[in-house]
This record gives structure tokens, sequence and C-alpha cells, in this order.
């Protein structure tokens, strides 16, 4: 087996396997923890405040846009340029069709991958330059911060690096790093991808049994 | 004992720049020149029959004389009508080859080579009056994001660009013309896709900093007083001479990189192909010369200068720091002479 | 581990419930928290990140009690436990520096509800005995008069004594059957005596009755300040009996901040149970009885006057509309000040803050967001504050900013501009 089958084919079902299991494992386990069913009579529905939870904080109010300027935009150019390339890059469909689910659907033509993948580079580096040179991100920040920034970023560049796709040497290092990738998610602060439900929702709840939706 | 382990230091970076230096200096001698080996023989001397597949007794030179339309002096135009080639882009391979290849990259390295000797002999500038504990803010949170997502970018473009440029006569011949390949792809892959970011990222910077980086009468004392650097205080502003030079090779050397990094990266722009051959030259260039004072910058902005870091990373100086190196701007932002001391 | 971390640990773990929990797992550090503490804008401290106070209680939950914590403790990979010294550090900022506002969790991304988890940090905080002195010495005064100022019977009924001269309307102390019960904060018992004449004035206007129990009439509950859920549920064990001893049909709770929330929203869970009346705050009350016709308004306040949204009240007490329709209706020059309503700045002195004589200076320095918004307002003459702890500490920074600005209440202000054309008869 040569390396890049290596890292295509059983170490990407392991990293995949990790990957599924482990954020599944960590939602339940967060959720099985259990709340106290709140008892005081409500004004509103707090199952509508947790729906209306979840879409509230995808911006903040006016009066905060001068201040959260920067980190909104740099914020929603990483995360969509990133679900854009992934999902809608003909290189990531043609894996996917191939590997798991057999079927594809329409991507990007290069120069859109290309201008999608700009973004999502020039988002991830603005936010983590601003993790490092803000003096409230310099306290808060934990190593698990940096690290997922990091990997994510070499993931992001060692598939750019794969572009020409005449050498299996740097497609089966962008796929390596991937695994790695997979694998550290679940166990780290990237899971913030599905635990956002969850944090918006129950706040959406406290706050909707009150009638307000923060 | 002390000034033994302190120079046995020293001693170790000089050595290691050494290496370094030996490092680069190897296969710049191994690098290929593209003239013929000076024992090469000419076919073409009209004394020996041409060779047996060709065409009849015209001689090859002939023939390619044809092809470039009869005038061999005519190595630089454009095709003129019935010319089927030009030489043009043998003109710039020689400039690129022999000129900006085997010389330019030496550059960078000169300049690392000169800090070191400027490290070793005068140190680290520290503070002279040593830290107040009081800081005073320099730079805008959103000045330093543009800084430092320029400084990103350049060093991604920078590095990648390298291996473009100097991986066949430089790293082809250690790792193998294989693993060259592979380093030359990934980095021309990357360098494309970084390049615009570039161009964003010098828009910015250009908004962020240009205000107090105009070049004004203060500047022309700094630059008689060697800005300091050779004892002797200089006064400055918010910016000094040797910043305001750095911010503008940035934005003009930038700005040359960008446009001919634009029609590298879309070449259908132009018709003549002599601008794509400038473009190339030109590009790299400006971007070796940005890269070796880049050496200069990063120096002065982590051990050269003591209490530099801080303006970029926390946005703030010490009091002290701001008197000794910028006293007009000391005075300019907090109204107090910069001359008392910071209780 | 001591003692003190090993119960303030436990507690910590015991009040992570699954809602803290999704809490601790979403966030990812972004700072944007800081963007909206008045701590962390008054002073420039880093140190004041709202996600940074819940640090302590974050790294025990990460390591005892989260998914995978067990595997990465074996791994040693989980976060270092917490120690007494960290403990101590942070008692500064879960107590001095958070006021439990909830304006944090305006601009959190993952809409994390910072407050509310303050509020269970505490319960570690308050079991290992790490609680600031100010208000150690209040619940000692709750323990001996039920009021946190100590405020006795006897100055309750001198006070209800005066009011009544005042307004020549009898106030009805434990009458059974009454349709209301009205409790009280100290400070407005104090500091704002003619609140019980306004009551009283509005009551009589629309013809209902009303009374103050004897043995119940402080409505703070320092146990929520502290953090204690034992203290918290005996202070309101109190007034739910007292309550159902008098048979009233609801309790009023005053205009005072962290009291509507731990009776109305908080108390059922407290207890278990459900009260045999209901709550109602009197904002709500006077808005209700407003649309009822009950109290029209009469001739309005002619002053340029706003309204300060108490955090506990409007923002996470869910009153956004009432107090500002009743303010429309009794004054002629209403102006909302820049960002009031849901996004307002905390006065800085709730949560405890302001019986936390240690935080003085802090809290006078987060008063400077509260002062930037009333310059805002040209020509303000005066502002609405419904909330004895928010007025108290309004007139406090106004001092100390050398402002000079009226503090109204608001059902002061409702009863002052009450149409009395119908009373001239009586």
């Amino acid at each position: 087996m040569s390396f890049l089958e290596f890292v295509e084919g059983p170490l990407f079902a392991v990293a995949a396997g990790i990957f599924l299991f482990g954020a599944f494992w960590r939602i339940v386990g967060i959720i099985r923890i259990g709340r106290k069913k709140d008892i005081a009579p409500p004004k509103a529905s707090a199952a509508a405040g947790f729906v209306k939870g979840n879409l509230r904080h995808f911006l903040p109010r006016g009066i905060f846009a001068k201040r959260t300027a920067v980190h909104i935009i740099a914020g929603y150019g990483f995360h969509l340029g990133l679900f854009v390339l992934v999902f809608f890059g003909a290189f990531h469909v043609e894996f996917l069709n191939e590997r798991i689910l057999g079927f594809a659907w329409p991507t990007l033509p290069r120069w859109g991958f290309i201008l999608a993948s700009e973004i999502a580079f020039a988002g991830l580096i603005v936010l983590w330059v601003r993790r490092i040179s803000d003096p409230v991100m310099r306290l808060i920040s934990t190593p698990d911060d940096h690290i997922g920034s990091w990997l994510t970023f070499i993931m992001m560049l060692s598939g750019c690096f794969a572009l020409q796709e005449s050498h299996e040497m740097l497609r089966a290092m962008h796929m390596l790093i991937v695994d790695i990738w997979l694998i550290y998610f679940p166990f780290s602060r990237l899971m913030h991808a599905f635990t956002f439900v969850l944090s918006r929702g129950n706040s959406g709840a406290t706050y909707g049994r009150k009638g307000m939706n923060l | 004992m002390q000034y033994l382990i302190h120079m046995s230091r020293k001693l170790l970076w000089l050595g290691a720049l050494m290496l370094l230096l030996f490092a680069f200096t190897a296969p710049q001698l191994m690098a290929q020149s593209v003239r013929p080996p000076g024992n090469a023989v000419n076919l073409d001397d009209g004394t020996e029959p041409g060779p047996s597949n060709a065409l009849g007794d015209v001689s090859d030179t002939e023939i390619w004389d044809q092809f470039r339309g009869g005038d061999p002096a005519n190595l630089l135009g454009p095709a003129l009508d019935g010319q089927a080639m030009t030489t043009t882009g043998q003109q710039w391979r020689m400039v690129r080859e022999n000129l900006i290849r085997k010389y330019l990259g030496w550059l960078p390295l000169i300049v690392i080579g000169l800090l070191a000797v400027f490290y070793l002999i005068r140190g680290p500038m520290r503070i002279s009056a040593g830290r107040s504990g009081k800081t005073i803010p320099r730079f805008s949170h959103n000045a330093r994001l543009a800084h430092w997502f320029m400084a990103a970018v350049f060093i991604i473009l920078g590095l990648t660009g390298l291996i473009i440029l100097l991986g066949r006569p430089v790293i082809a011949p250690y790792l193998g013309l294989q693993a060259n390949s592979i380093l030359t792809s990934a980095a021309m892959q990357g360098h494309n896709l970084f390049g615009p970011l570039f161009i964003v990222a010098l828009v910015w910077l250009f908004i962020k900093f240009v205000r107090g980086n105009f070049f004004q009468l203060v500047d022309l004392k700094w630059i008689f007083k060697l800005g300091g650097f050779f004892g002797s205080h200089v006064s400055s502003r918010q910016f000094n001479f040797g910043e305001k030079s750095w911010f503008w090779m940035v934005i003009l050397g930038g700005i040359v990189i960008s446009a001919t990094g634009i029609l590298l990266l879309f070449p259908w722009l132009v018709d003549d192909i002599r601008w794509l051959q400038l473009s190339t030259i030109f590009h790299a260039l400006a971007a070796v010369v940005l890269i070796a004072v880049a050496f200069g910058h990063v120096y002065v902005g982590t051990i050269g200068m003591e209490g530099s870091i801080d303006s970029m990373l926390k946005g703030e100086v010490d009091e002290n720091w701001a008197k000794e190196h910028h006293d007009l701007w000391y005075e300019e932002v907090t109204g107090k002479s910069a001359k008392e001391e910071t209780s | 581990m001591s003692d003190v971390t090993d119960t303030a640990v436990r507690k910590f773990l015991e009040h992570t419930d699954s809602e803290a929990a999704s809490f601790f797992e979403a966030c990812v550090h972004c700072g944007e928290c800081a963007e909206a503490c008045h701590f962390h804008l008054s002073t420039g401290d880093p140190k004041y990140t709202p996600t940074y106070k819940l640090r302590p209680m974050e790294r025990a939950y990460k390591r005892d009690k989260a998914p995978f914590s067990s595997l990465k403790k074996m791994l040693g990979l989980a976060p270092k436990p917490v120690t007494e010294e960290e403990l101590r550090e942070w008692e500064e900022l879960v107590y001095d520096s958070c006021n439990m506002c909830g304006r944090c969790t305006l601009v959190c991304p993952m809409g994390i509800d910072i407050a509310g988890t303050i509020r269970k940090m505490r319960e570690g905080y308050a079991a290992a005995g790490l609680v600031p002195e100010g208000l150690q010495r209040s619940a000692e005064f709750v323990k001996k008069t039920t009021s946190p100022m100590g405020v006795t019977l006897k100055a309750l009924k001198a006070q209800i004594a005066h009011q009544e001269k005042e307004t020549g309307i009898k106030i009805e102390i434990d009458k059974k059957g009454a349709d209301y019960m009205a409790t009280f904060s100290s400070m407005e018992v104090m500091g704002y005596p003619e609140v019980l004449g306004a009551y009283a004035k509005l009551f009589k206007r629309a013809g209902l009755s009303w009374t103050i129990s004897s043995v119940a009439y402080e409505a703070t509950n320092v146990g929520v300040q502290i953090g204690s859920a034992p203290m918290a549920k005996e202070i309101l064990e109190r007034v739910v009996k007292a309550a159902e001893d008098l048979e009233v049909k609801a309790v009023i709770s005053p205009e005072c901040g962290h009291a509507y929330g731990a009776i109305r929203w908080a108390g059922p869970n407290m207890m278990g149970r459900q009260f045999k009346f209901e709550v109602v705050h009197i904002i709500e009350l006077l808005d209700q009885l407003r649309r009822e016709g009950k109290i029209p308004a009469g001739t309005k306040d002619g002053r340029r006057m706003t309204l300060h949204d108490p955090c506990q009240i409007v923002r996470r007490g869910g009153l956004l509309k009432e107090p500002r329709k009743l303010l429309d209706e009794s004054c002629d020059d209403f102006i909302e000040m820049k960002g009031a309503g849901v996004t307002n700045f905390c006065c800085g002195g709730g949560g405890g803050v302001s019986a936390n004589p240690r935080a003085e200076e802090l809290k006078t320095k987060a008063f400077s967001r509260k002062v930037d918004q009333l310059n805002g307002v040209e020509d303000l003459e005066a502002v609405v504050v419904p909330c004895g702890n928010c007025r108290t500490v309004f007139e406090d920074g106004l001092d100390a900013y050398e402002m000079d600005l009226e503090v109204i209440g608001l059902s002061e202000l409702v009863a002052a501009t009450l149409d009395d054309s119908d009373e001239k008869q009586g």
C-alpha cells in the first residue's frame, strides 16, 4: 500500500470514525448532564426561545457593530470561505463521491475555488493575529485555541500546495493533515462547530421563558 | 566567568551564521551557467558538412536567422512580418539566470550577516532609563491587525517566492530534482493563491499607517545623526526616518510587486510578452529587496531594540521607551515633557 | 487540595448542569464579551473580560465533569486542578467586577449566559466561605432583622406612619385576604419612603386592597447575591409563607433589581413547587392598571427625562415595554438614551457590588459608562430609575462625576402624574 493509499484509506476511515463518534459522544455527554426543569410560570415559549437564540446570535446588535466589526468580518470570511471550498471544491466533492457518498453535485469553477480559499485564509490569519495582538485575547487564550487555529491553517495550506495535482506526495500530505485534524477535532475547541447550537439554544430558552430574546 | 559565557554565546551565533552562509555559498558555486562550456565545438564554421539529416547545405545559423527575420542584431524587438520567432526570451533568460538568480539571492544573506555583526558589536539597544512600568498607547488594534496580516502574508509569499526563484540552483543540488519539483509545485500554488491577499494587505497597511509617515524636517536631523544607532540621541515624532523609509519602500515596492504579480497571474492582460518578462525581473528584484530589508525591520522590532515588540503586540509602549526613541511623539500624545522623569 | 478548594470545586461541579456545560464547551475565547462589559470598558484591564471571570469553574468542569475528562486525565492532558490561591485571586473578579447584568450575552457569538453562570459559580464561593466582607455583613443583618440594611419592623412602621400622614391614606399591615401583598427593598424604605405613599395613592385610585406583612416586608434576597441557594431559599420562604398565610392573590415585587428575578423566575424552582399566589412586578401591575383605565394619567411632568433600564428587570427580567409606556404617558419630554432598552449599561451596583465596600472605587469607575450615556442626551433634567439599588448608585455616581440630575422612581412619578380629578371630592 502506498502512503497515499494509506492516508486516504485505512487512516481516513479511522480518523473519520473518531471524528463522528467523538463528536456524537461529546454532544450526548453534555446533554446527559441534564438540567432541572424550570417550573416558574413562563411568559413565553422556551422552545421558541431555543430557536430564536440560535438565530439571534449570528449577528451582534447594531450598537456593538464598530467594536466587533473586524472579528465578525474575519470570522464569517473564514467560516463561509472554508465551508464553500470544502463542500463545493471540485476535488473535495470528487473525493466524497468516490469514497463515501456515491453522488456528487455542482461545484465551483477553479477561480471560484481560489477566491473562496483566499477569503478563508485571509479570515483565519486575521483571526489568529487578533488572538496574539489583543490584550484580552492574549489573557484568555489557551494552547487549545492556538493549536486549533494552526492545525486548521496548515490543513488548508497543505491543500493549497497540492492544487497543481501533479505530485502524489503533496496530495498525501494534505490528506494526512486532514486525518490528524479529524482526530483532534472532537477533543478540542473545534467542537464549537456543534456546541454553539446547545449554548445559544440554552440561553435562548432561559431568556425566552421570560419573554426576552437576547 | 560571566564574560566568557557571554562571549561564547556570541561566538556560537557567529558560528551558526557562518555555517548558514557556507550552506548557501556552495550550491551557488555549483549553479549551472547557461553559456556553453569552453571546450564546445562549433560545427558551423563552414569546413564541416552539416549533420547527415540536415536539409541541404544551408548552415544552421542561416536557418535560424531566417526564422528570426534575418537580422541577427534584432534580439529585442517585437515580431516582424514573416518572422517566426523572437529571441527576446533568450535575453530575458540571460538576465534572469546570470544576474537575478546568481546574485540577487545573496542580498538577504548579506543583510543578515550585517545584522549579526551589528548585534555582536553593538548588542541589543536597551532602554537607557530602564522600564518605567507605565505605558502609553501607540498603535490601535486595527493598525496592529493590518501589520500582522501583512507580516503573515509577506512571510508566506516570501518563502514560496524564494523557493520558486532559487529552488533549482539552491535546493535541487541538496534534496534532488524530485524533491525540488514537489517543493516548487507547492510553492507556486501557494504563491499564486496568496498573491492577491498581498494587495489587500498593502491597501489596509497604507490606510492605517500613512498618517505620520510623511517626511519632515526632523527626519533630516535623524539622518545626520545616523539614527542614534551609534550613540547620541535623536528626536523623532511618531515614526523616525528609518521607519518612514521602510514604510515607503514597502508601499512603493509593494505596488511594483502587486502590478507585476497581477500581470504574471493573468498573462492574457497584455499582448506583448516583454511586459511579462520585465514583470518577472522587477517582481523578483522588488521582492528580494523587501525581503532583505524586512530582516532589518524584524531585527529592530525584536531583539535589536528593547521594548519595540510591545508596540505591535500589545499596542502600548513603555513611557521611557517612548521618551528615548520618539520624544516629540511622546510630548504630543501625553502633553508632558520628554525630559522629565516618569515617576 | 485544601478544604476550601475541595468545597468550592465540589459545588462548582454540582451546579454545572447541562446548560452551564454547554457554555463551557462552546466558548472559543473570542474576547467579544469584554466589549460589552462596563468594568472592562471603563478600566481597560483585560482581567475583567467576562469569560475570564469564569475560569476556575470552567477548569474544574473540564477536568472533572466534561466528556472525555477521564481520558484526558489519564493522558495528562486535562487542565490543572484549581488551587486555593487561584480561588482567592478570583474572588474579586467574581464578586466585585460582575453585576450579573447579562450585557455580555448580547454580544457573545455563542449566546453564552455568563451572568447566570457567575450566579452558579458563586455557589462554590459561598459554600467555601470566600465571600466579600460587605456581603457577609448583609447576610448577618438579614439573619437578625430580615433586612440586609438592618431595617427593623419598628423602623418600617415609623416610615409607614409618616407616609400615612403625608397622603392621608391608611396603609394596612398584615391584612388577611387583601388583593396584593407588597414587598419593598430596605433601600426604598429608608432612602425613598415616598414610594410607600405612592403605592397608597395609586392603589386607592385603582380600588384594590393591599397590605404589607410584618414578618416579610423585605424583597431583596442577599442569598441570590452571595450565591447561596440554601440562604436564598430560606429568605424566599419567609415571603412565600407570609403571602400564603395572608391568602393574598398576588405578591408585588418592588422597584428593585434582583428581587424580581429571585421571586418570579427562581422562586418556584427554589421552593420546588408553585406558589399559591401570582407574582407581579410593580411596573407590570401599574401598566396593567393603566391599560384597564384604573389609574388614568393626568397632567404630565414637563421635565426632560430619560429612563435607566435596570438589568434584572428589563434585560434579564422581561419587562422591556412596560416602563416605557408608563413614562410616555407620565411625561412630556421623554427621550431614550443611546443604547437604552436591552443593550442598556448596568449602573454598576447590582449583583451585590453596592453592598461591597471593597468594590467602591471600581463601581464608580464603571459608572462612567452610564455617565457617557446620560451625557448623550442634551439638556437632561432627570432620570427615571425604577430600582432602589440603582438609585443609590446613581446618586453616589452623579455626585462623584459632579453631574446635576434628578433621580426619580417610576411609581412615584406615576403617582405624581395621576389624574386626580375624581379625588378632589374626597
